[in-house]
């Protein structure tokens, strides 16, 4: 499903080079959910952008679904994106001008998808996540983890293969990051691929298969070992 | 691709941006189409053909104070003296100058005064045979003065018996077109049409009647005189130069002044006009600079203030192009709204333009012309701005602040 | 507080120096081009004598048979004939009243090295300098007996004694109009005029003549005006006697009526004269009319002020409007990016009313900068205008009013833009921006 082998990103700035990853390699299966864990600055972030086509990079080969990423153009990513991938942001990144309806169409329009079925669909979603009621809502008038809710109605309305998380439950008590994170096992179990950068190590430990970016490189820890190791970095 | 309902939406959740722009492109819409207008009409004005080689012909006053010769008698000389000079193709005394905003008028009538006829007004010149010549106008019909109709005398009550007219005089005198021939009437001095002219204009370019003009061949001198000369093509300067000189050297106790060609004089009548075009220019040019400034502005503020949105749209799937169109769409229906608001401003200013000055009913054209003017100003000026959110990195997304 | 608000306004400025200097340059062209075309509003329209101009009237007849119609808004001839001129001249009330005319000679005195040149005259009754205000340098006006018995005498302008007399004191001496010789017997300051009130006929922005003499001499030497002559029936004027007998109209006159009762009796004297003319066989009408138009009155019935002018005013006050619009739009966007600012301010104990009136002071600042370099600007304008059409020279000018205004219209239109952003900002709720970083 998504191969990366030697994926290296460099940030230059005038004075210095920051090696962001350094010959990255990742092989995830379809169907997998894996959580993504690692100390801030480490590159959890970098590898979530180039996993999701939102930032080139400098050398390496990124397969995803069979298709070379580094030979796509710009119009190519954005399609790709639209079609393969469902991004959740820790943020939510709801359109505050949009209603929630309009703020779950938005990937749809883009993808050229017919109203009547762009309204199935959204109506669909809204069940999923239980805000079937709000569609006519703007985003602030919804709770942290009403927002996420929409957030992820809003990246399966696209009915993605794969779905790239971002600190979900970040910015929501816990009571609502357990129910995002039922959410999302529910999603891997109707058949999507996830990844979930998270630093929370009780929500990673839920996830089937973990890896740990440290200093740009990949720690890969299969099923529950490392959990030890995990709480000190957590900590740290 | 089409999403104007969603864009329509965000854009009455930020109303007050909108507004703003609103009024400022009906503002500028009304402005720029009225102005145009006004603009037009005084370039149409300026730029009006009067019948006579402005550049060549240029006039002098003369002031006499000397008692010791016959202004009349003096004034064949200097004539003689003026259309000898090789650069001169011919000169002659004129009552009144042409496009200089003075000079004198009257009623021309079918009937001898006091009958009552119908009667037009009409600036006339005292010249002689010279006169047709020297102003360089184009006699269509019938024949100019020969010398001997030409009255030269101290004794006012001599009148002359011709006339050469403009066209337009005649036309409305005549409406039949037969007045060739016809015996008009200053005051009760009835005067036989012998000449027409194709096109010569009065001295009063904004008078009721700007193009009656009739030539009236009676040389009576005053102490004040004035003369007119034209020149071949680019020597008039040469003769404008020497003119003074040459004069005094005819007879010296006398003042020669105001020496000033035709299309000077035209200019100093026009000053005004071509000054309030000038200014009505400037206005409208940066009037419409100001309020793509605005537009300009307005795009960058929106834009900065969504950078977090655009980035988000393009990590959801939005190709450059979609956000592109996105900020030119939000525009169009902005400016869109403005534009019938601003046709409807422009109309109501023409009315009251109209009403309270003298100022022609604002043609339609005009504010569709300004309309589609500002409509493609204000898509330029979106346009830099949006390319430049178009350029907005997709990873924006997942940063968190 | 103020510096304190004024020292927070230029911190401002300077954080965001691109968008301060658009608003800035939006107020200041805005401005500019308001201040240029109102400059020139102002000045023709300016009262021209305002510590007289309610005294001072000219009169108007109508002189005109039944029947007949006349150009101007309420049918009346603007000037006078020569007989009513003189014979108002004449009239015993009320003391002081002019006529004139404008005319011109060709002016030498014997000396070589000043050629003989043209010289624009007004003649005219010994009043004239008195009621409008005129001061001498040397000598004064020519008495009345001088004015009775059509005295060769002369009252020149100071410009023209510099030119002809070095600037000495030239009463005594003697200059030639056309072929007759004059005495000068004073000299006037310069008079500075923006608009020649006084006789509107042949533009109404033109200098001042240079030369003054006696009414009288326009009949004893059969001096042509060199103004406009206008007439309503055809009559035959052949000779000088013929003009100065007929119905013509060519001659301006003015009353100085200091108070209503002046006024008053002035007009009811008008019209006894006008019924007593009427006898005459003249005024052949059912109502008689007459007018007094004081200075102000003459100067918007003769419309010294253009169209153009009333337009292009009327169009730079909606320019100026478009620019609010764009402030309002900058400031705006300015004033809600620091809401987060604010907020701290607020939690900080800052008042609703403080944080209000620190922000319209940064926009009075922004008022105040804009409307300085709106000056530069118009002056640049004015400086065109007059490059333009030398015939505005005087007038495309700022005077102390305007130079004033510019600031204050500046900082009043910014005040206005401002409220609306500076009052959203300051009911922004403090705990919103506090929580959500």
């Amino acid at each position: 499903m998504l191969k990366m082998n030697n994926i290296s990103k460099l940030y230059q700035t005038e004075m210095v080079q920051t090696h962001a990853l350094r010959d990255f390699n990742l092989h995830v299966d379809e169907g997998e959910f894996i959580a993504v864990t690692g100390p801030s600055g480490s590159g959890k972030t970098t590898f979530l952008n180039i996993a999701g086509m939102l930032e080139p990079f400098s050398s390496g080969e990124y397969l995803l679904d069979g298709i070379d990423v580094g030979k796509l153009n710009d119009n190519q990513r954005a399609d790709c994106r639209n079609q393969k991938i469902g991004f959740i942001f820790q943020g939510f990144n709801l359109i505050p001008d949009l209603n929630l309806y309009e703020n779950i169409e938005v990937p749809l329009r883009y993808r050229g998808i017919k109203a009547s079925e762009r309204k199935r669909r959204i109506e669909q979603c809204l069940e999923q996540v239980g805000l079937a009621s709000r569609a006519k809502h703007l985003p602030q008038q919804l709770s942290g983890g009403q927002q996420q809710r929409v957030a992820i109605a809003r990246a399966l309305a696209g009915e993605p293969r794969f779905l790239l998380a971002d600190e979900p439950t970040g910015n929501l008590d816990s009571l609502m990051a357990r129910q995002v994170m039922e959410l999302l096992e529910q999603i891997n179990r109707d058949g999507a691929t996830i990844i979930m950068v998270t630093h929370d190590p009780e929500l990673a430990r839920r996830a089937p298969r973990n890896i740990q970016v440290v200093d740009g490189q990949l720690a890969d820890f299969t099923l529950y070992q490392g959990a030890q190791n995990l709480k000190n970095v957590a900590g740290a | 691709m089409l999403e104007i309902k969603p864009i329509f939406h965000a854009l009455c959740r930020s109303k007050v941006g909108a507004i703003l722009l609103l009024i400022q492109i009906a503002i500028t819409t009304a402005i720029v189409s009225n102005a145009a207008f006004i603009i037009q009409d005084r370039v149409a004005f300026l730029n009006q053909d009067t019948g006579y080689p402005e550049h060549d012909i240029f006039k002098f006053n003369v002031m006499t104070f000397g008692q010791d010769v016959d202004i009349n008698q003096q004034i064949e000389l200097d004539e003689t003296m003026l259309r000898s000079l090789p650069e001169v193709i011919d000169a002659a005394m004129s009552s009144s100058i042409p496009l200089s905003g003075g000079g004198s008028a009257s009623d021309f009538s079918l009937k001898p005064a006091p009958q009552e006829g119908l009667s037009v007004r009409t600036a006339y010149f005292f010249i002689d045979d010279h006169g047709i010549n020297t102003y360089g106008v184009n006699l269509v019909m019938g024949r100019n003065f020969s010398e001997d109709e030409v009255l030269v005398t101290n004794n006012v009550d001599k009148r002359p018996s011709v006339t050469i007219v403009s066209q337009t005089l005649l036309n409305e005198l005549f409406p039949k077109g037969n007045g060739l021939g016809q015996t008009i009437y200053f005051g009760e001095t009835p005067l036989k049409v012998i000449g027409v002219v194709e096109k010569m204009m009065s001295p009063w370019l904004k008078d009721s009647r700007p193009d009656n003009l009739a030539f009236i061949p009676y040389i009576n001198a005053k102490s004040l005189a004035q003369f007119v000369v034209r020149t071949k093509p680019d020597q008039r300067d040469a003769v404008m130069k020497e003119v003074e000189n040459l004069m005094l050297k005819n007879y010296s106790k006398r003042v020669i002044n105001n020496i000033k060609g035709l299309d000077e004089l035209k200019n100093q009548y026009v000053a005004a006009d071509k000054l309030m075009m000038r200014m009505l220019i400037v206005l409208i040019t940066i009037l419409v600079l100001v309020t793509a400034l605005g537009i300009f502005g307005l795009t960058l503020f929106n834009i900065s203030k969504r950078t977090k949105q655009i980035g988000t749209r393009r990590a959801l799937g939005a190709r450059k192009s979609a956000i592109i169109y996105y900020f030119l769409v939000e525009n169009a229906m902005i400016c869109g709204v403005g534009l019938i608001l601003g046709c409807i401003a422009a109309l109501l200013l023409g009315q009251l333009l109209m009403q309270h000055f003298s100022i022609a009913a604002l043609p339609p054209s005009y504010i569709a012309g300004t309309a589609i003017m500002v409509f493609v100003m204000s898509l330029l000026a979106v346009f830099g701005p949006a390319k430049r959110a178009a350029n907005i990195s997709p990873s924006i997304a997942t940063r968190t602040i | 507080m103020l510096l304190h608000y004024l020292d927070l306004s230029w911190r401002s400025f300077k954080r965001t120096p691109l968008v301060s200097m658009l608003m800035v340059l939006a107020i200041a062209i805005g401005i500019g081009v308001t201040m240029t075309s109102l400059s020139v509003y102002h000045m023709m329209s300016a009262d021209p004598i305002p510590e007289k101009s309610n005294q001072l009237y000219t009169v108007q007849l109508q002189i005109m048979d039944d029947g007949n119609t006349w150009w101007t808004k309420d049918n009346l001839p603007s000037q006078l004939t020569y007989q009513d001129a003189v014979n108002l001249q004449n009239a015993p009330i009320p003391e002081h009243k002019i006529a004139m005319m404008r005319s011109g000679f060709s002016v030498h005195i014997d000396s070589d090295i000043i050629k003989p040149f043209i010289g624009e005259a007004r003649l005219t009754t010994p009043d004239f300098f008195s009621l409008f205000n005129l001061s001498f340098i040397y000598g004064g006006s020519w008495s009345s007996q001088q004015e009775q018995t059509a005295a060769s005498v002369v009252v020149i302008s100071e410009k023209l004694n510099d030119k002809l007399f070095a600037g000495k004191n030239s009463v005594g001496k003697v200059i030639y109009l056309d072929d007759l010789s004059y005495e000068v017997v004073g000299v006037i300051a310069h008079w500075q005029l923006t608009t020649k009130y006084y006789d509107l006929n042949n533009g109404a922005f033109n200098e001042p003549e240079e030369l003054f003499l006696p009414f009288s001499l326009v009949k004893a030497n059969e001096v042509v005006t060199w103004g406009n002559t206008n007439g309503w029936k055809h009559e035959n004027t052949r000779t000088f006697a013929d003009k100065l007998q007929s119905e013509k109209v060519w001659i301006q006159f003015w009353a100085l009526l200091s108070d209503a009762k002046q006024k008053q009796a002035y007009a009811d004297y008008l019209l006894a004269y006008m019924q007593e003319q009427q006898k005459l066989g003249r005024f052949k009408r059912k109502v008689l009319e007459y007018k007094l138009r004081d200075v102000n009155q003459w100067m918007q019935y003769n419309n010294v002020v253009s169209e153009d002018n009333k337009i292009l005013v009327g169009l730079s006050f909606m320019f100026l409007a478009v620019c609010l619009a764009n402030i309002l739009g900058l400031l705006l966007a300015k004033f809600l990016r620091r809401a987060p600012e604010v907020g701290v301010r607020r939690a900080l104990g800052a008042s609703k009313r403080q944080v209000f009136l620190q922000h319209l002071v940064e926009v009075a600042m922004l008022g105040a900068l804009g409307g300085l370099l709106g000056i530069v600007i118009a002056q640049v304008g004015l400086l065109a205008v007059r490059q333009s059409y030398s015939y505005y020279e005087s007038l495309a000018t700022m005077d102390i009013t305007m130079l004033l205004s510019a600031p204050i219209i500046a900082i009043t239109t910014c005040i206005v833009a401002g409220l609306y952003p500076a009052w959203l900002v300051c009911k922004t709720n403090p705990a919103i921006y506090l929580k959500s970083q």
